[in-house]
């Protein structure tokens, strides 16, 4: 998204009554995630329902239809080819649209089709559940592509990643003794868990104020004589309500939830938040039913929630200016506590322009998506999860006197070799663009400085692009052929790389034998604690000299320096 | 390899030797089989480069700074050999463990029948014996090897190959195992087999053989410890392209100096090393593994199936207590058990003489003893018996001599025609007494299962065709085995034990043992039965073994331990033999297992948690152009002395872990989370501080020092 040009200067101090807001976000969203992960639970291991009479004969449609056979049990390698070949299918009709939308209908104004490499980026973007956005919505995209490119994307790419997700973790907790069937968890994702919820929150959100209509734009006159302003209508509440069910992050307008037709009042940015942390919140639960062990969800639930929380803590911590541009209609709390959340969750949806942001805020936002699992996106973040508790089991479990255990299940070579792969994807596709940018000075062409602050921007962006995030500095502006391609390809090998090894992993330990007195117990605090800190020690060590770079050398500076090279007073 | 000529020497290491192997493991090519080591060589190579010539690499190197880049790469150099090191120690420690196997080799003579008088046989080594020689089996010996009996009736004890305590009759057709105790009597025997001369020599070969097939924890490790060389092969090297391009003024020597740091050299330097040293301890103790994968799930075991003799208990019954039938005395029981037992050699024999002795009830009679004509205990009868001719001291009663005596003795002098000069005592199994004297007196089974119900073994005694009482017979607890079942227990593993015994005995002995689960009643194929169940429910089972009908068992678990005189099926199905032929030794081949796995993962973590204060000493210094990024340098070091202190404690803590590494971590048998948690107290918090502290402590001896780097 852009930077959004507001100049007040904002003070982020952690208070009593921000502490009462984040309680009760909190709050809210883990008990209902708690509860809706026993629906969650129904759906995926194809329990009996009473909501089956009216979902059976739509997904006995969809099966007839295209002629899927949803029973049989896949391998990792067909489960990985359905899902893939279905995305790279989808991906390429969005592709068409965007790129012709002008000889589509629904384009009452009239846009012009979007440049090859920037429709590239950004059906690539939005398949990957990333939604990094090279353009302003507003401005580029017809009612159609908005709706049959973008929010069809949304659904998609969701209902590919809780599917994986499930998947995996359906793998592990063994019960099943497999991972399943793609098309069973594909459309059932979408069919019982994505589609209801957002007619239900969509529904909510136009009560709230926010527009869903395909009437055009309109120019409302202002108080100044003569001067008007466009008002951007369009499928908004659908948008939204799909974009932060699914984390997918990709707003209707270029400055996302800050823009108040997205995003009207408070009510609507906490209940936006809680939004985005709610299916992935649910999925961690959902994993302790699978088990049919609830401790091995609350492990997930508090390793993943610890790093929120302490990731919060830091953000808090500076009572700094926040220096210009800090969105403060819902208040500098508001705006960390969801800067953050975004980040958290690899949602990529902001309601502030990160450029205004304190670099500590900043670097708490690296800190999520390096991490992915924190509680991470729709299906992938428990998916990460798991990745973090086999390299952590068998880093530190071997110290048990036995063969690492997870679940029962000894963890063998191959686990490892495949789990390091996945881990070392992310290193690579973040750290090799990031240098091939400044080699070939990619950053001068995209407006930037070649300091710290435009270090950090060009590491967010890759970050941001393996992480499946979506949020970043660069907007609009990062629309050049180098970025749109680069972050195009990482986009893609961060999603579906990591993807492809952990469902090799699911898919062995799903027949493995299991130890049913496990050495090593994994659904206790003391493990939620190892597992925090390792992760932290597994991020901290592939990433610190890069952070070092970043956001620490930008607080250490002062935060002297801004955007253009301007010396920012405080 | 050490000459077998020189006993003495072999026992010490040849520090000479093992400082001149380590330095010819530096060869590359030797060394690139451990990539970490390898990686650290070749970065040697390229700062030799920088100290020799400065200009050979542009921009990231000094000419100024030539002293410097000499001291990194020694600092290097030396990090490499410390690694080769251990290897070196490990290996020569474990060929002086396998020479000295070699001379503990058990030797086994057997008596070679050379025509078919039994008193006409030579005496040879059991390894000289081939198939169809006939041997002669006395009382007392051991079966040399596997035969089959051609003449006689025997009582053979294999306890120790089969685990069932109760002594096996063996004839004409019956097959000996070699290693079993003929106890009674003696038999002809045809050799079956031809001795395996080479079998434990071939098993000390592994031993000894460089070429070990990596264990799968190590296959795993070693994936691990190449994926963390590869993150910070991909961190480094971006890191020196960010610096060139952005101008951060970054030197290669210190971009290296982090590398190498980074890199897992601590694991990755002693990792051979606890390998091979784990194979090492386990032969000292005269256990020889044939893979280093069996001792790893060991470590794993589940479940654990020990056989009840041998293994917890002695296999040797000794008479705890004399119990009285009718309205005879205990005292009357124990004189009468003593002189029917006073020639009895066996070891029950001998504890029923001993037992009698302590109480005090030393007979009157006792000196005509000599003229006692005495009948062994014999197979086929299952009883031995005492017949004294001359009883004219029983006629004269003395004090303490009860009422009830002296009417037994006047009951037995009236009765029959004769005058009973005779005094018959007979004693053995209950039932073959009441074949001998035709009548059970009543109360007979009642008694004989009371007294047996804790697990004993019940003889009877009869004098006269009168039985008078039971003697109680107890199989010993093995010294040390309860407390080494309470720390198997302790650690989560089932420990079951199997016998051949009634479940009224098994569940005695198990429960005094601490054991919670037993199996009674064991057939030949209940331990393979077992083994597979419980593999079935996702265990690892280990157990011991060493008869022909272990051997399906042995090779199906996932750990079998043989015994050296067991036979060669159990041999060569088991993946360890224990040269000792102590069963009980089983419990600490888990021990070790463990302690294995555990030291493995305690230099790992070790290894990794230090990177952590490596990068708060380096990053700081790294980039000369930002000098902001001093308020990270929290050690306050200048740049070339945090590069050489951090150099430093990465090199030294490798060989301040090879004690370690070659000893292994010690443990207090608990439950496996509460060592776990332990350990990563221990190595992991440990991992993380003790490097600040270290680099910090090396950095102001250098100083204090004033060596100028």
């Amino acid at each position: 998204m852009g930077a959004l040009e507001v100049q007040p200067v904002g003070v982020i101090m952690l208070s009593i009554e921000d502490l009462f807001v984040v309680a009760v976000v909190w709050g809210v969203v883990i008990v209902f995630s708690w509860f809706f992960s026993k629906y969650l639970f129904t759906v995926f291991t194809g329990g009996k329902s009473r909501l089956d009479k009216f979902f059976k004969p739509i997904e006995n449609f969809i099966y007839t239809l295209s002629g899927i056979e949803s029973t049989k049990n896949m391998g990792w390698k067909e489960y990985f080819k359905a899902l893939f070949y279905l995305n790279v299918a989808q991906t390429v009709i969005a592709l068409f649209i965007l790129m012709f939308q002008a000889n589509l209908p629904l384009n009452p104004m009239h846009y012009q089709g979007m440049s090859w490499s920037l429709a590239f980026n950004t059906v690539l973007s939005f398949s990957s559940n990333t939604n990094l956005q090279h353009y302003n919505g507003e401005t580029t995209l017809s009612y159609l592509s908005q709706m049959s490119a973008i929010q069809f994307l949304q659904f998609t790419s969701a209902a590919t990643g809780l599917a994986a997700g499930v998947a995996i973790l359906r793998g592990f907790a063994g019960k099943a003794r497999t991972i399943g069937n793609f098309y069973f968890d594909y459309v059932r994702s979408l069919t019982r868990v994505l589609l209801p919820l957002t007619f239900i929150t969509t529904l909510v959100l136009i009560a709230l104020g926010i527009p869903q209509s395909l009437g055009g734009y309109t120019l409302i006159p202002t108080l100044q004589k003569d001067a008007y302003e466009i008002l951007y209508r369009g499928p908004i509440a659908s948008l939204v309500s799909i974009m932060q069910l699914g984390t997918n992050g990709g707003g209707y307008f270029g400055a996302n939830s800050a823009y108040p037709l997205q995003n009207p009042s408070q009510v609507t940015d906490f209940l936006e938040l809680g939004m985005m942390m709610f299916i992935p919140t649910a999925t961690l639960f959902m994993f302790g039913r699978m088990v049919g062990d609830n401790r091995e969800g609350r492990t997930l639930f508090l390793a993943a929630y610890a790093i929120y929380g302490i990731d919060l803590i830091i953000a808090f911590l500076p009572k700094v200016h926040t220096g210009r541009g800090l969105e403060v209609g819902y208040g500098g709390a508001a705006s960390v506590f969801w800067t953050v959340t975004t980040t958290a969750f690899t949602t990529g949806s902001v309601n502030a322009s990160l450029a205004a942001f304190n670099p500590v805020v900043i670097f708490t936002g690296f800190i999520g998506m390096l991490i992915q699992g924190a509680p991470g996106g729709e299906g992938i973040g428990a998916m990460y999860l798991i990745m973090y508790v086999i390299v952590t089991i068998f880093l530190v479990g071997l110290m048990a006197g036995r063969t690492p255990e997870y679940l029962g299940i000894k963890i063998e070579g191959r686990d490892v070799k495949l789990a390091v792969m996945a881990f070392l994807t992310h290193p690579i596709i973040i750290l090799v663009p990031t240098v091939l940018a400044f080699a070939i000075g990619a950053e001068k062409a995209a407006g930037l400085t070649t300091n710290s602050i435009g270090f950090t921007q060009i590491f967010y962006e890759f970050t941001s692009s393996a992480a499946n995030n979506g949020s970043d500095f660069l907007g609009a502006s990062g629309n050049t052929i180098f970025f749109n391609v680069t972050t195009g390809i990482v986009m893609w090998l961060g999603r579906y790389l990591p993807m492809l090894f952990m469902l090799a992993i699911a898919d062995s330990v799903a027949v493995r034998k299991r130890t049913p007195s496990q050495g090593l117990k994994t659904g206790n605090i003391s493990f939620v604690v190892i597992l925090v800190v390792s992760i932290f020690i597994l991020t901290v060590l592939t990433f610190f000299p890069f952070l070092v770079l970043g956001p620490i050398l930008q607080f250490l500076e002062g935060f002297k320096t801004s955007f253009g090279g301007v010396i920012f007073a405080l | 390899m050490p000459s077998d000529t020189n006993a003495i020497v072999e026992n010490k290491l040849h520090w000479s030797s093992i400082i001149i192997d380590s330095l010819k493991r530096l060869n590359p090519w030797v060394l690139k089989s451990n990539v970490v080591m390898f990686i650290t060589e070749l970065t040697f190579f390229i700062v030799l480069l920088m100290a020799i010539d400065p200009t050979l690499i542009p921009i990231v190197s000094s000419g100024r700074e030539q002293m410097f880049y000499s001291e990194v790469a020694l600092i290097l150099i030396i990090t490499v050999w410390f690694s080769t090191l251990s290897d070196s120690i490990a290996e020569a420690q474990i060929r002086n463990t396998a020479s000295s196997l070699r001379k503990m080799k058990e030797q086994m003579t057997a008596k070679r029948l050379l025509s078919s008088n039994r008193s006409n046989f030579e005496t040879v080594h059991s390894d000289d014996l081939r198939k169809g020689d006939l041997i002669l089996v006395d009382h007392g010996d051991k079966v040399p090897i596997d035969s089959e009996v051609l003449e006689g009736i025997a009582m053979v004890d294999e306890s120790l190959l089969t685990g069932e305590s109760a002594n096996v009759r063996k004839s004409v057709g019956s097959t000996l195992l070699g290693g079993s105790l003929v106890t009674t009597d003696s038999l002809v025997a045809r050799v079956s087999t031809n001795p395996d001369e080479t079998y434990v020599s071939k098993l000390i070969g592994i031993v000894e053989s460089s070429s070990r097939p990596k264990t799968p924890n190590e296959i795993a490790l070693t994936i691990l410890i190449a994926g963390f060389s590869a993150i910070f092969t991909i961190i480094v090297v971006s890191l020196l392209f960010l610096g060139v391009e952005l101008r951060l003024g970054i030197d290669l020597a210190v971009v290296i100096a982090l590398y190498v740091c980074l890199l897992p050299t601590t694991i990755g330097a002693l990792l051979p090393a606890i390998g091979i040293s784990g194979i090492n301890r386990m032969s000292v103790k005269r256990i020889i593994a044939k893979s280093g994968k069996a001792i790893e799930a060991s470590g794993d075991t589940d479940a654990l199936l020990l056989d009840k003799t041998g293994t917890i208990t002695k296999g040797m019954r000794k008479a705890v207590r004399f119990v009285p039938s009718g309205n005879h005395t205990e005292r009357e029981v124990g004189e009468a058990a003593l002189l029917s037992s006073w020639e009895d050699d066996t070891p029950e024999g001998k504890s029923i003489v001993e037992l009698a002795y302590n109480l005090g009830f030393v007979p009157h009679q006792f000196g005509s003893i000599e003229r006692s004509e005495f009948e062994e205990f014999s197979a086929a009868t299952r009883r031995s018996s005492v017949k004294m001719t001359d009883t004219h001291e029983f006629l004269l009663p003395k004090g303490g001599r009860g009422i009830l005596q002296r009417k037994r003795l006047r009951r037995k002098f009236a009765s029959g025609d004769e005058p009973q000069q005779e005094l018959e005592i007979v004693k053995g199994a209950p039932d073959a007494i009441i074949d001998y004297v035709k009548i059970k007196p009543p109360g007979y089974d009642e008694t004989l299962e009371k007294i047996s119900e804790d697990g004993a073994t019940v003889m009877a005694v009869a004098e006269v065709g009168d039985v008078i009482g039971f003697i109680k017979l107890k199989d010993e607890v093995k010294p040390g085995v309860r407390e080494k079942i309470k720390a198997l227990k302790e650690m989560d593993i089932e420990v079951v034990m199997v016998t051949g015994d009634q479940p009224t005995t098994a569940g005695f002995i198990s429960k005094d043992v601490g054991i919670d689960d037993y199996i009674a009643k064991a057939r030949p194929e209940t331990k393979y039965e077992f083994v597979k169940e419980e593999q079935k429910r996702g265990k690892i089972v280990s157990m011991i073994g060493d008869g022909t009908n272990d051997a399906p068992a042995l090779s199906a678990a996932d750990v079998g331990l043989a015994m050296a005189s067991g036979t060669e099926p159990a041999k060569e199905a088991a993946n360890m033999v224990d040269l000792e032929s102590n069963p009980s030794k089983i419990m600490d081949v888990i021990m070790l297992g463990k302690q294995i796995l555990m030291t493995r993962g305690t230099v790992t973590t070790f290894s990794i948690a230090n990177d952590i204060a490596k990068y708060f000493v380096i990053v700081p210094i790294m980039f000369a152009a930002l000098p902001e990024l001093g308020a990270l340098n929290l050690m306050h070091l200048t740049p070339h002395l945090a590069v050489i202190s951090a150099l430093i404690f990465n090199a030294i803590i490798i060989p301040a872990l090879i004690p370690l590494a070659l000893r292994g971590n010690t443990f207090k048998p608990s439950s496996t989370m509460k060592i776990f948690l332990k350990n990563v107290t221990i190595y992991g918090l440990g991992g993380i501080v003790l490097p600040f502290i270290g680099i910090k402590l090396i950095a102001i001896l250098i100083t204090v020092l004033r060596v100028t780097i």
